[in-house]
């Protein structure tokens, strides 16, 4: 095989993955993954914040993990991924309320950062105010947006 | 129940102690209460009532071993063999429970224990909600105790189902006053009358009590002090 032909074809293996777009259940898939990292990353707060001797670094680590995902949960709600695209507990009002949808989703980003600062300080009371604070903003969202477990 | 042309009564005996009647209702009570608490997501209050059910599961053990004699295991749990003689009739009503419903009450006990023990594992599907022991488990394996708490939840709700259907059978087809018996804790007997419950001490009383609210606030703590 000529040399050139060889490093077309790297670069089309290379170029494809980062062209196709995801299925909508790709998407719903990769969602939920994201949600399951999200909730063990809680429950590594809750566990540390619980200790009588706290893991500050174990802490602070799980703390990162839920403030970047307040962040980025931001994209993981495109249209199209509702319950029209497959089985998910993701609520058709996420799309037709955006707004409100928006606004829930605002109120993680604004108080993750708070559980991650408090887990930088090293303040343990501070981490379960803000572990409270936090959890609150999930179950808000949830309370409208996702639909009650079977 | 009684007429002019019957003979008179018969004395009244006690069967049930306070300790064991004040834990039966509480059970129920708090039963209802987790049931609600879960269904409406009070998950603090859910855990409130599921801590105080673990202290009178081990209180109601502690009193299987130590407490009044109807309460006891060894007076109550019985083989195959009694069971099967007292659904054929052959059975001298004593206070207790009969060989039949001794089963029902083990077995309560066992999946209210089982179940409880599962709620103090499970965390919820956000990670956000759990009991106090899951900290001990990964939390694949928190969200399997918290599947068994539902499952064990069911088989729980069948077996009580069973139980009151049971003791609605022996109160309006057998004529026989177990529920008050539970509330006042006396039921009459047909001569010759059989002995009443002893009683425990009220030592072996404070014992249990401290046993059970001690290890409870230790199981609420995870042990971590």
């Amino acid at each position: 095989m000529p040399r050139h032909l060889f490093r077309s074809f790297v670069v089309v293996a290379l170029v494809i993955p980062v062209v196709h777009a995801a299925t909508p259940l790709e998407t719903q898939k990769a969602r939920h993954e994201h949600y399951e990292e999200l909730g063990k990353a809680f429950k590594a707060v809750r566990d540390q914040s619980n200790a009588s001797t706290p893991d500050f670094a174990a802490l602070q680590k799980n703390a990162e993990v839920v403030n970047e995902a307040s962040v980025n949960q931001q994209q993981w709600f495109p249209k199209g991924t509702g319950p029209e695209a497959g089985k998910t507990r993701a609520l058709p009002e996420i799309w037709s309320k955006p707004a409100d949808f928006e606004a829930a989703q605002k109120m993680f980003s604004d108080r993750a950062p708070k559980l991650l600062a408090a887990a930088k300080a090293k303040d343990i009371d501070a981490v379960k105010a803000a572990f409270k604070e936090t959890g609150g903003s999930c179950k808000n969202c949830h309370d409208t947006f996702r639909s009650p477990e079977e | 129940m009684t007429d002019a042309a019957s003979p008179a009564p018969p004395a009244r005996v006690r069967v049930w102690d306070v300790p064991t009647r004040l834990t039966h209702w509480l059970v129920v009570l708090l039963v209802v209460f987790s049931w609600w608490t879960a269904d409406t997501s009070r998950m603090e209050w859910h855990r409130w009532s599921g801590y105080t059910l673990l202290g009178l599961v081990i209180f109601r053990i502690y009193w299987g071993f130590a407490g009044s004699s109807t309460a006891r295991f060894s007076q109550f749990v019985r083989g195959p063999r009694a069971i099967a003689g007292y659904l054929k009739g052959r059975w001298n009503a004593v206070p207790g429970h009969n060989p039949l419903g001794a089963l029902s009450a083990v077995l309560l006990l066992a999946l209210l224990f089982a179940q409880v023990a599962l709620g103090l594992f499970a965390v919820d599907v956000d990670g956000i909600e759990s009991g106090p022991l899951s900290t001990y488990v990964s939390f694949e394996a928190g969200r399997a105790a918290a599947e068994w708490h539902e499952t064990v939840f069911n088989l729980l709700t069948g077996f009580i189902a069973l139980h009151v259907a049971a003791v609605i059978y022996y109160v309006f087809i057998g004529k026989q006053p177990l529920v008050a018996a539970m509330v006042h804790g006396k039921r009459a007997f047909p001569e010759p009358q059989p002995p009443s419950v002893r009683s425990a001490s009220v030592l072996r009383l404070l014992i249990g009590v401290v046993l059970a609210a001690g290890l409870t606030w230790m199981v609420t703590r995870a042990f971590q002090f």
